[in-house]
């Protein structure tokens, strides 16, 4: 029942954060919520760890600063207790030049008195760099072996 | 109480990739089943979508080939009626190389009469790939 009732919370929250209502996101997280995802943090430096309202209010306005449009998907759900694990289809549009950048991001969130507390996510980063950053790195790779 | 499929999955996974004795994993495989590693598969051909028992058999003795695995312990586990999601790091080694390879994995995994019908990994690959070619890649920094 409790699973239940958090599987449902967790969609209000992407519905929220999706639509750009970063105020409403965090209403949705505790005052102390913990934010950690894998990312190569000197290549994408407002990823990596975070922690309280504050820092994540920066974090979030930075990626909604980068894209005009947002919109995600969520094929799989999985809910136990407390605990929520969604596979989250993303969908941005680049402010730069228009152009979309789709990942998936395996996100596990642990709820508190109906707040999300944690949220740790796992990314295929490869890919969401090579998007994001608009390098083919296996290229970069081949091309540039150290001594 | 019954045992998780999904516990019955992992033993068979494992001893697939490790022992390379797949037929526990081929018992509980559907023959639909959908699976899906995300990552570079031009740089690790083992990654990628497969359709169908065969097709995943392959691939799990094309990872056997491939890795070892020596230790995997799981950070966070979510069991549903028919679907679990676990958060890992797992401790490799690339059998071609024999480097050690450390790195955090994600899945979903579906069932359907205790067969596995869909799976989804998510690896950190980008860290991956750095450990893999061994050094660090360098790229222009995204703006703050």
């Amino acid at each position: 029942m409790t699973a239940d009732l958090h599987r449902q919370r967790l969609l209000n929250f992407l519905d929220v954060y999706y639509a750009g209502d970063i105020e409403g996101a965090l209403a949705r997280c505790t005052d102390d919520v913990e934010f950690v995802a894998n990312a190569p943090v000197d290549l994408l430096p407002h990823m990596g760890h975070r922690r309280g309202t504050e820092a994540m209010r920066e974090m979030w306005t930075t990626v909604h600063a980068r894209y005009s449009e947002m919109r995600c998907e969520v094929p799989i759900l999985v809910a136990e207790g407390d605990r929520v694990a969604a596979n989250i289809r993303v969908f941005f549009r680049k402010r730069s030049n228009q152009r979309m950048v789709q990942f998936d991001i395996a996100a596990f969130y642990t709820f508190r008195d109906g707040r999300i507390a944690q949220i740790r996510e796992i990314i295929d980063t490869f890919d969401m760099v090579e998007q994001v950053l608009e390098r083919d790195v296996s290229a970069i790779l081949r091309n540039d072996k150290p001594e | 109480m019954t045992e998780h499929s999904l516990w019955r999955f992992s033993r068979a996974l494992h001893r697939a990739i490790n022992e390379r004795q797949p037929a526990d994993l081929e018992a509980l495989l559907d023959e639909d089943v959908d699976w899906a590693i995300y990552g570079p598969i031009d740089m690790f051909p083992f990654f990628g979508s497969r359709r169908g028992k065969a097709a995943v058999i392959e691939v799990v003795r094309q990872i056997a080939e491939n890795i070892r695995v020596h230790r995997f312990d799981r950070e966070s586990i979510m069991l549903g009626v028919d679907s679990a999601a676990s958060m890992m790091r797992y401790s490799l080694t690339a059998l071609d190389s024999n480097k050690p390879i450390s790195l955090r994995i994600a899945h979903f995994a579906q069932f359907k009469a205790g067969q596995l019908t869909n799976l989804r990994v998510l690896v950190d690959t980008f860290d991956l790939v750095e450990q893999a070619v061994g050094y660090p890649i360098h790229l222009p920094r995204m703006a703050v």
